[in-house]
Parts: C-alpha cells; sequence; structure tokens
C-alpha cells in the first residue's frame, strides 16, 4: 500500500467517523420529541406548565390494600392524577372476586398527610357504601374528588390509600 | 473537515515521505510543544497536563474534606463548598482521567501497533491545545460574580438553568472538552484500523489498543450527546428555548435522560482504558500469557454495547414505571458478568504464574482487588429498592471512588510504572515506587472505606455540614484523604527523579516478561520510531509470545 492511498483510506475513516459524532449530536435533540412522544405512548406523566406555578394545582396518588386473606383483587388504573385547584378529579379501580362466593367488601380511605383529607373532598365514592361482590365478578368502580380552591403552596402532593376489608352488608360510607 | 484532510498530509504510513508531519523537532523550548504534532510529545503534554489537573482537582478534594473534618462551617460557606464538589467532579473526570488515558494511547499505541505516528498528527496537536483554555474556563468561573457552578458535575437543571454566569462557563468548557475528546477518539480510531504492523489482526493487537479502540467509540456516541445536553441547557439559559423548562413545556428529567444516556458509558470510557491497561501489566509480572484473551475482547464490547442501555439506573428515584425500573436494574447487573469474566481472567493470569512484585505489579493487583470492590457496591446500588434507600448518600460516593480512584488511577499509576523506563530511559527508584503504592493503598481505603458506613448510615452527599453521628467516621475520612493526597507529592518526586536519571539506564525492554512491540524499540522511545514497520518475524514472535498466535 502506498503511502498516498493510506492516507486516503484514513481520511475516509475519519471523515465517517466526524459524521458518526454530527448525527449522535443530533440524537441528543431528537431525544427531546422521542421524549415526549414516549411519555405520552406509555402514559407517563410528565412536568407541564401547571406544576411551574405553586398552588394551583396537586398531585394525588392512589394506593391500595386487600386485607390478609380477603380472596379479592385490587387495583388502582390512574395511579398518579394531577388535578387543579378547583377542578374535580376522577381516578378508577378494579375489583375482582377470585373465590367461588359471593363477598361483600368495604374500602376505608385514609389521607396522607391528614390534613389532605380537607382539601380534597370526596364527591362521590365506592368506599362510601359496602359492595358486595358476585363469585368471580369483576367490577370498576370510581371516585370523584373536588379539589379545594384554594391549595396551600406546600401541598404538591398527596395520597389517598383505600384498604379493602370484608364488610358487613349495610352500613353508610 | 479540511484541516483533517491536511493533517493526514503530514503523516506517512510506512515510508515514503518519513520527514514530513516532524516540524517539531525543528523547535527549541516552548515552540516545541505549542507546535507538537509527535505522538510523544503529545502523549507527553497528555500526560502533564492531566497530572497538573489530578493536582488541582486533588486540592479541592482536600477542602471538601476539610471543610467535613467535624461538624459545622470551618472554613468554607455552603455556596463556595458545592462549588468545590462540583469542579472537582469535572475536572478530575473531564480534566484528570479522561486526558490521561488518552495520552497514554497518544504515546503507546503507535509504540505498540508498530505504526510511525498517530494518523493525524495536526488534528492531535489541536485536540490538546483545545484542554488548556477548557480548564481555563472552568478556574476562571471561580472568580466571576455568583462563582463556579455548583449543581454538582451532572449539571441538572432547574438548577442549572438558574445559576450564574460561572455555569455558562462550565457549559463552553465542556464543548471544548468534547470536541477534543471527539478529534482524539477519530485519532485512535483512525491508527488502530489503519496502522496496525504487518500479521497483527484486530484479534492479535495488544488489549489496551482494544480496550482503546472500543472507549473511542464510546467517546464519539456520546460526546456529542453530552455537547448537546449542555447546549439545550444554553439555549433554555439564554435564548429563551424550553427543552428543560416546564413552564414552556419542557421537563427537567428530559435533561437527566439525556445526561445520562452520555453519563453511562462515561463511566466505561473512564474505565476501559484501565482495563486494558491491567491486562497488558499482569502477564508481564506473571510471565504468563493473558488468560482467555478473546473472551477479553468480547467482554469489553459487551460491556460497551450494555453501557448504552443502562443509564436509568441513575435515575432510580426520580420516579419511573416499574416495569422500566426493572428493566435498567436487570441490565445493569448483566453487566456484572462480562467484568467478572475479566476478573475471572486476570486470577487466572496470575494463577500459577512465576510472579514479581514491581510497583506496576501491585498497583495492578491493587486494581483487581479494589475495582472489585467497587463493582460489588455498583451491584448494591444496581438494585432498584435498594437505591431508593442509597441514592444521594455517602454509599455512592465510596462506591464511584473504589471505581475512578482505585480503579482508573490506579491503573493510570500502573502504567506510568510501566513504561515509564520507555519514556525516559531510566529506571524509578523501585522501593520509593512500592512505598508509593502502599501508601496510596491504606489511605485510599481509609479515605474511602467508611464512606460506605457513612452511606449507610444516612449521610447525604454534596452537604458541607452534617449529623453529629456522622463525625468519627468523617474525621477518618479527612486524615485519610489528606495522606492520601500527601502520597501523590511522592509520586511526582518519583517521577521527576526518573526523569533525570532515576537509579540507572533502562534496557530496551526492562520487564523480563514484556512481549509487546513498544519493549523492542530503545529505551528512551527515539522521537521517531517504526518509521518502517516492525518486520513480519519480529510481529509474529511477539504475538506467539502473547499465544495470540500458534507457535509454527
Amino acid at each position: 500500500m502506498t503511502s498516498s492511498t493510506a492516507q486516503r483510506k484514513n481520511q475516509v475513516l475519519a471523515v465517517k467517523l466526524g459524521l458518526l459524532a454530527l448525527l449522535m449530536f443530533g440524537f441528543g435533540y431528537a431525544l427531546s420529541p422521542f421524549y415526549a412522544a414516549f411519555c405520552q405512548w406509555l402514559g407517563i406523566d410528565r412536568a407541564d406548565a401547571s406544576l411551574t406555578r405553586p398552588g394551583t394545582s396537586i398531585r394525588v396518588e392512589f394506593d391500595v390494600n386487600v386485607a390478609p386473606g380477603l380472596p379479592v383483587a385490587m387495583q388502582a388504573l390512574d395511579g398518579v392524577v394531577t388535578a387543579q385547584a378547583g377542578g374535580l378529579l376522577k381516578s378508577r379501580f378494579v375489583l375482582r372476586n377470585d373465590s367461588d362466593q359471593a363477598l361483600t367488601v368495604r374500602a376505608v380511605p385514609s389521607f396522607a398527610p391528614v390534613r389532605a383529607a380537607g382539601l380534597l373532598q370526596k364527591l362521590e365514592c365506592f368506599c362510601f357504601d359496602a359492595l358486595t361482590l358476585q363469585a368471580r365478578e369483576t367490577r370498576e368502580v370510581t371516585v370523584v374528588l373536588l379539589i379545594a380552591e384554594q391549595l396551600p403552596l406546600e401541598m404538591g402532593a398527596a395520597t389517598l390509600s383505600y384498604s379493602l376489608q370484608r364488610g358487613a352488608a349495610a352500613g353508610a360510607g | 473537515m479540511s484541516t483533517v484532510i491536511k493533517a493526514a498530509d503530514t503523516v506517512d504510513t510506512h515510508g515514503v515521505d518519513t520527514h514530513g508531519g516532524h516540524h517539531a523537532e525543528h523547535h527549541a523550548g516552548w515552540v516545541r510543544w505549542l507546535y507538537a504534532t509527535n505522538h510523544k510529545d503529545i502523549g507527553t503534554l497528555y500526560l502533564w497536563f492531566a497530572f497538573a489537573m489530578f493536582i488541582t482537582g486533588g486540592v479541592m478534594a482536600l477542602g471538601i474534606r476539610a471543610e467535613l473534618f467535624q461538624p459545622g462551617l470551618q472554613f468554607w460557606q455552603p455556596e463556595f463548598f458545592n462549588q468545590l464538589t462540583t469542579l472537582h467532579g469535572i475536572i478530575m473526570v473531564f480534566g484528570a482521567i479522561m486526558p490521561a488515558f488518552t495520552g497514554l494511547a497518544n504515546w503507546m499505541l503507535p509504540l505498540m501497533l508498530g505504526a510511525p505516528d498517530m494518523a493525524f498528527a495536526r488534528m492531535n496537536n489541536w485536540s490538546f491545545w483545545l484542554l488548556p483554555p477548557a480548564a481555563a474556563l472552568l478556574l476562571i468561573s471561580l472568580f466571576v460574580p455568583g462563582g463556579a457552578a455548583a449543581g454538582g458535575w451532572t449539571l441538572y437543571p432547574p438548577l442549572s438553568a438558574q445559576a450564574g454566569m460561572g455555569m455558562d462557563l462550565a457549559i463552553f468548557s465542556i464543548h471544548l472538552l468534547g470536541l477534543s475528546s471527539i478529534m482524539g477518539s477519530i485519532n485512535i480510531i483512525t491508527t488502530i484500523l489503519n496502522m496496525r504492523a504487518p500479521g497483527m489482526t484486530l484479534l492479535k493487537m495488544p488489549l489496551f489498543a482494544w480496550t482503546s479502540l472500543v472507549t473511542a467509540y464510546l467517546l464519539i456516541a456520546v460526546a456529542p450527546v453530552l455537547a448537546g445536553a449542555v447546549t439545550m441547557l444554553l439555549t433554555d439559559r439564554h435564548f429563551g428555548t424550553h427543552f428543560f423548562s416546564a413552564a414552556g413545556g419542557g421537563d427537567p428529567v428530559l435533561f437527566q435522560h439525556i445526561f445520562w444516556f452520555f453519563g453511562h458509558p462515561e463511566v466505561y470510557i473512564m474505565a476501559l482504558p484501565a482495563f486494558g491497561i491491567v491486562s497488558q501489566i499482569i502477564p508481564t509480572f506473571a510471565r504468563k500469557p493473558l488468560f482467555g484473551y478473546v473472551s477479553m475482547v468480547y467482554a469489553t464490547c459487551s460491556i460497551a454495547i450494555l453501557s448504552f442501555m443502562v443509564w436509568g439506573h441513575h435515575m432510580f428515584s426520580v420516579g419511573m414505571p416499574a416495569t422500566a425500573q426493572l428493566f435498567f436494574m436487570f441490565l445493569t447487573m448483566l453487566i456484572a458478568v462480562p467484568t467478572g469474566v475479566k476478573v475471572f481472567n486476570w486470577i487466572a493470569t496470575m494463577w500459577q504464574g512465576s510472579l514479581t512484585f514491581e510497583t506496576p505489579m501491585l498497583f495492578a493487583i491493587g486494581f483487581v482487588c479494589l475495582f472489585t470492590v467497587g463493582g460489588f457496591s455498583g451491584l448494591v446500588l444496581s438494585i432498584a429498592p435498594v437505591d431508593t434507600q442509597m441514592h444521594d448518600t455517602y454509599y455512592v460516593v465510596a462506591h464511584f471512588h473504589y471505581v475512578l480512584v482505585a480503579g482508573a488511577l490506579f491503573s493510570l499509576f500502573a502504567a506510568v510504572y510501566y513504561w515509564l523506563p520507555k519514556w525516559t530511559g531510566y529506571m524509578y527508584h523501585e522501593g520509593r515506587g512500592k512505598l508509593h503504592f502502599w501508601w496510596s493503598m491504606v489511605w485510599f481505603n481509609v479515605t474511602f472505606f467508611p464512606m460506605h458506613f457513612l452511606g449507610l448510615a444516612g449521610m447525604p452527599r454534596r452537604i458541607p455540614d452534617y449529623a453529629l453521628q456522622f463525625t468519627d467516621f468523617n474525621t477518618v475520612a479527612s486524615v485519610g484523604a489528606f495522606c492520601f493526597g500527601l502520597g501523590q507529592l511522592l509520586f511526582f518526586y518519583n517521577v521527576i527523579h526518573t526523569i533525570r536519571g532515576g537509579v540507572g539506564p533502562a534496557p530496551a525492554s526492562p520487564w523480563e516478561g514484556g512481549n509487546t512491540l513498544e519493549w523492542e524499540v530503545a529505551s528512551p522511545a527515539p522521537h521517531h520510531t517504526w518509521e518502517s514497520p516492525p518486520d513480519i518475524e519480529t510481529v509474529r514472535r511477539g504475538l506467539i509470545a502473547q499465544a495470540v498466535e500458534e507457535k509454527p
């Protein structure tokens, strides 16, 4: 191999590697729209403008627990929901009776921090009444919360947790 | 690109125009270094620059440890403390370790591959001379209004989007450092792929060349991504874009994804060359060929590929779907497999070898032991639910200092002692070399091992003050840090002493078990080496001794 063809080979490789570097620079930028599309596609909540004004929105996380021995599966379909002050928030849950007989269950709500209870008012909740699930029945239930008009600045997020207990057929929520 | 093409004119691959690229020798004094195109001169420049930055970053580390010697604020205000931690990180990563490895690649690759120089000598000069201005920008930023960047080396927005002009200087500095790395990598890849001695196929070249090659590819793939991220940060700060500003529809978490897409391969950019160095040194002092050469190559490549798929493990506590956490967690754990292969091979190389424990070997064995500790704490951190507890604690600080100080830095010390006879033509003082090793080994552990305990007990990183119960271990760590730092003056003394004659002239091949091509040239290596490529018999003899080629 003569000197000039060797140089030529080196130059071609250098240009290719330089182009690869440029391509990767562009890739860094491409991640921005990809990221937005990905989050939307996967349903991952991401930062949005409402979060930048403290006191105007709240992030509510839903947590579910089932009492030991109760053959019912419970899942929050909307695990994390962001809501505006003064607005309504709706979240869905799915309950499934895994046993072969009808069961009466009751969901006991609790807020963390506790004072969030005063800011998130339950307009409609499956926890108001005991629910009777037929054998092997799957049922979707909802909770609707009214967010207080004025949220304290430091109240960025709250958790509403439901514990599912074996319940009596009658009673009020 | 015209510069690149012109630069190629200056280097001749084997033969015709051998004086073309060597204007440097006509210059005397500092001009020789400014106009340097010789790979050995540039390698030397890189290594001294890296050492200067190591001392600079080290002094900052001592500033951090002085403040943390006891609780309360003694020396610095928190704002300045944060600048110290941030600059310490950036300077050690981009100013010390990476340039040191590039310097070694510059010095050693042409010698080990039988090439007359690096492929693009003038671009090589430019790659180096971008570094001093980049370092200057970082240091100047300490004195601008608002001080230097103080949001950690990761530069997360929104903090970094709101910081003062020190952040802009850091961004420009990172641009220069990135540009330098990319050009250095182009040079390394071209030299390795196109300029090897006849008979030295890819799967027969020294492992240091392999790890340099893979590292250079990693750099070309991720340095531009970091450049993109900091450019977005810059335009967010000054030109009204909203990549990372939620108010404008962006997302600060996006920065973390982009940063760690760069940042995790960066970890291997600092580790793979160390693997290469240790894979040269251990066979030499075990007087046995490297065990499992091909598996070493495959392990290097698999680590590099996996490094692109694990960035999310730096973000477990940011919040991501459980599926994504599991994905990143399992892939991260998978990296332990090729790394385990490497550690196994190093041990198997030593097994039943005729071991001697000169300073390079001591540092290499120290590397294997302590890097493994760092690897294991990394495995602990890869467990998503555990990481939620350990995130941003001193456990993480302990982990990455085991990987980067006892890993990358120890391998660099090993490399310097190993090749110093070749560079200077003199032998270093073995006793003082060993003292440097044992001193570093002991005080490194005194400094960083207690940090595991601090982290497990919940001490957060990047804070100038801490709760009283953390006092004892912090005091121990600070004493260790000052002693470790002091010991590096001995390293400096050892190098200067060797340059000035050491304990006597070194033969061409001072180590009994050295079989790679650099030991075929005289010590000190003449200004021009392998102007005509090594003959096929010389190459083959070395390859057979390394057991990468079968005996005829």
